[in-house]
């Protein structure tokens, strides 16, 4: 379970991201987090693995306490969290196979990383990640060759790599044409639900959070203003959150699409 | 600085008079430092005038060069050792420079790490290759291996210097993604520094080479090795044939070493440029390019 | 990409053939030129405990900071700098008009002046520096004159890099005016390039004052011929406060060139 509580995140400079952010999220649950450029979507995230140090507040995953945790316990606590980004942050110069082996890095000796020598069980993790994205037929080709859906799946094979209990996604798929962003939204959603990952999602499109959400949460100014299940999601809830009236910007496809 | 043009009295835009004054009084200061400079130097004008003609001279009686002599006293195999010397220089400054740069890279080494390692590498640098084996020849005593030393430890500062700017070009994105799986400092650099800049760093290596080529002749000029010795015992005999065989089979040798490098660079350069989004920067490159003529030596 | 069967795994891509044969073939070379060399890789500890290290210390500062034994030597470093710097950049501005495809006046023109170029600076720069002094004699004037052939090497070389880059417009546009040939270049080229040749002229001339300490140990005069005369004297103590103080000003010189250069751009 992940507990965040009474959480500020100020930036050197005065930039407060996160005001007093107050969160409880179920193990096994699928959230999306909707907001504009700017709310807080990012450092909600970011906080949560310690990418960004919180001001002040606690979060606590499955008791564990993120804020103020340093070197080997934060990078034991990363381990347990997979993320994906908006620019996916793939190796691209190296093979598939290898960037979903980062995944396995916190749990192999740092010689054994160094010099390419993964053991045998670590390998298998990662084909297996693979295989549960589909296109472990690229396992050796190399990244940069790769089309935009597929080194995102890349991503996500590296994220499940490390064999996670929760699942970020950053925007995932804000670079990605919409059918492509529906296949890799599924794959999300799947993945929740056959591995049991929590998993939170960062999303820009609207109509895309309500198709693929189940819990929606809403930020403004670093703040929660809507948590609730989708199903309560209205176009007035949008205009809440956003402070303004919905524009076809915030959609991702205007006309209506066949999911995938 | 500037402000807005001033109208003159005729509603026309008066021309700026700040950048002018400022051009004449560098152009001024220039002429100054020229005209004490020349006669500083002792330049009279029938030495100036005598100085092309003295040197042609020398030039002309190279010719033709003594090439059966040169090659019976093993000038070619001293050219080749002065190649000898700058592969092995280049490599100790290369391994050695690397993970330094890393200690001194903006965007990955803290504050206190970072600026001594750059302060090392400046002061490396400044020492030209030619003091450095004055130094180590009473230590290592005569011969190729001072030389190489030599190379080897200036090439670290030039080498550090080059690789921590490509260090500090690079897309942070998936430094941050290991980061986010638990990896360690050491991971990050091997899995999201090194394969962004190792075709960079190469090709900066290789370069660095066909400097130390040059260098390394010249290092024998006081004992170090390589092919400058020669050059100097047959001037001091005067022996111009011999001289022009010696700088003959030199310009060849580094010509030939010129092209092969570059070619190279150029494969593993266009290579590493089939990713897209990929920071190799051929304005990197020129900047570095600055470099290699000048502190190389 | 949910499809009931799940793809075959592929197999690992072994390296090439020629893969290993270059990794083979430097190695190779590597274990040989070390031999050749003489490498010894007790000289990384033996060097820290060498005795000599004794002469080095203390620094004769009264010595060192004397205005005959040292400063008027250095100056005269500069002064070699400033005159190398300002012929080798002065020539090198026509010539890598001509040597670049876009403004060159003929093409057999272009190929001579880049062929001639190449074998001039495949020469090290202190072979030209013996060749000079030997010609005209020990002394600054020799180093300046040598220096000077360097400067152009390097300025050219700099310098048709950035002309051959420079964006071309103004120049077409110059050249459909129907000018002759010079001032279509004077006016189609030179502003454009002109920031970057003063650059790199600053750049050239710190270059400089770093040769002339070392052009000095063949005779070409300045501080370098100083240091030579200590060295053969053993007197390390003098050479390592002339070291110093050379370093000192050279770091002051690059600072400066630093924050002119910044303001040019």
């Amino acid at each position: 379970m992940i507990r965040f509580s009474d959480v500020s995140v100020t930036y050197r400079g005065g930039v407060r991201a996160l005001r007093n952010v107050d969160l409880r999220i179920d193990d096994g649950e699928f959230v999306v987090i909707v907001g504009l450029s700017g709310a807080g979507k990012s450092t909600l995230l970011r906080a949560l693995n310690g990418l960004v140090p919180a001001t002040s507040g606690s979060i606590t995953i499955d008791g564990t306490e993120v804020v103020g945790a340093q070197s080997a316990e934060l990078r034991a606590i990363r381990s347990r969290i997979g993320m994906i980004f908006q620019t996916f942050n793939l190796v691209n110069r190296t093979s598939v196979l290898n960037n979903v082996l980062m995944g396995r890095l916190a749990s192999v000796p740092a010689w054994r990383s160094t010099i390419g020598l993964w053991p045998a069980t670590d390998t298998e993790i990662a084909m297996q990640a693979l295989e549960r994205v589909g296109i472990v037929e690229k396992a050796y080709v190399r990244a940069a060759d790769l089309s935009g859906g597929q080194q995102q799946r890349v991503g996500i094979a590296r994220a499940l790599a490390q064999e996670p209990s929760v699942m970020l996604a950053d925007e995932p798929v804000a670079a990605l044409d919409p059918v492509t962003s529906r296949q890799v939204m599924g794959d999300l959603r799947r993945i929740n639900r056959e591995l049991g990952i929590t998993t939170l999602v960062n999303l820009h499109f609207l109509d895309l959070a309500r198709e693929f959400g189940r819990r929606l949460v809403g930020l403004r100014d670093g703040e929660v203003v809507f948590d609730g299940d989708i199903a309560d999601v209205t176009d007035e809830t949008f205009r809440d959150i956003y402070g303004r009236a919905i524009t076809d910007d915030d959609l991702l496809a205007v006309d209506d699409e066949p999911t995938g | 600085m500037a402000t807005g043009p001033t109208t003159g009295t005729d509603g026309r835009p008066a021309a700026p008079t700040g950048t002018a004054r400022r051009r004449l009084a560098m152009g001024a200061l220039l002429v100054l430092a020229v005209g004490w400079s020349i006669t500083g130097l002792e330049v009279t004008v029938d030495r100036l005038l005598g100085a092309p003609g003295d040197a042609w001279d020398i030039f002309r009686r190279m010719f033709p060069p003594a090439f059966a002599e040169a090659a019976e006293r093993g000038v070619v195999g001293k050219v080749f050792e002065s190649v000898h010397i700058a592969w092995i220089g280049t490599l100790i400054g290369a391994l050695a420079s690397l993970p330094l740069a890393f200690l001194a890279a903006g965007n990955v080494a803290p504050a206190w790490v970072r600026v001594p390692v750059r302060q090392l590498f400046n002061v490396i640098r400044a020492v030209p290759e030619l003091i450095l084996a004055m130094i180590l020849i009473p230590i290592t005593g005569l011969g190729p291996w001072a030389g190489a030393l030599a190379i080897g430890v200036h090439s670290i500062g030039t080498l550090g210097k080059w690789a921590t700017e490509a260090i500090e070009g690079i897309d942070e994105g998936p430094l941050e993604a290991v980061a986010a799986t638990g990896g360690r400092w050491a991971s990050s650099m091997r899995w999201g520094v090194l394969p962004q800049i190792l075709p960079v760093v190469t090709s900066q290596w290789l370069f660095r080479f066909e400097i130390n080529v040059r260098a390394s002749a010249v290092l024998g000029m006081i004992g170090a090795g390589g092919v400058g010795s020669e050059l100097v015992s047959q001037l001091v005999f005067r022996n111009f044939p011999a001289v022009g065989a010696v700088l003959l089979m030199t310009i060849v040798v580094v010509l030939a070493i010129d092209t092969v490098s570059a070619a190279v660079r150029r494969r593993i350069i266009r290579g590493a440029g089939r990713a897209p989004g990929d920071v190799v920067g051929g304005d990197r490159n020129a900047a570095v390019l600055v470099d290699l003529t000048g502190i190389g030596r | 990409m949910n499809g009931p069967t799940v793809a075959a795994r592929p197999t690992r891509p072994r390296p090439g053939a020629r893969t290993w044969v270059i990794v083979g073939v430097l190695i190779t070379y590597t274990v040989f030129a070390g031999r050749q060399v003489g490498f010894d890789i007790s000289t990384f500890w033996n060097v820290w405990s060498n005795p000599l290290w004794e002469k080095f210390w203390p620094v004769p500062w009264d010595w060192v900071l004397d205005w005959h034994n040292v400063l008027d030597p250095l100056l005269e470093t500069f002064q070699i700098a400033v005159v190398a710097t300002l012929v080798g950049c002065g020539l090198a501005l026509p010539l890598a008009f001509i040597m670049s495809p876009l403004t060159s006046p003929n093409r057999p023109t272009m190929i001579v002046s880049r062929s001639v170029m190449n074998v001039v600076r495949a020469v090290p720069d202190l072979f030209w520096a013996k060749l000079l002094v030997t010609a005209v004699g020990i002394g600054a004037f020799a180093g300046s004159w040598a220096l000077s052939v360097f400067s152009l090497a390097v300025m050219v070389k700099l310098f048709s890099e950035t002309v051959d880059g420079a964006d071309p417009r103004p120049l077409e546009a110059a050249r459909a005016t129907g000018g002759r040939h010079l001032p279509v270049i004077r006016t189609g080229v030179l502003p454009t390039v002109l920031p970057e040749y003063v650059a790199y002229g600053l750049y050239v001339f710190e270059l400089n004052i770093r040769a002339s300490v070392v052009l000095g140990l063949v005779g070409a005069g300045g501080i370098g011929r100083v240091i030579e005369a200590q060295r053969q004297y053993f007197r390390f103590d003098r050479v390592l406060g002339i070291l110093l103080l050379v370093f000192v000003v050279v770091i002051v010189i690059e600072q400066v060139s630093v924050a002119v250069r910044k303001r040019l751009v």
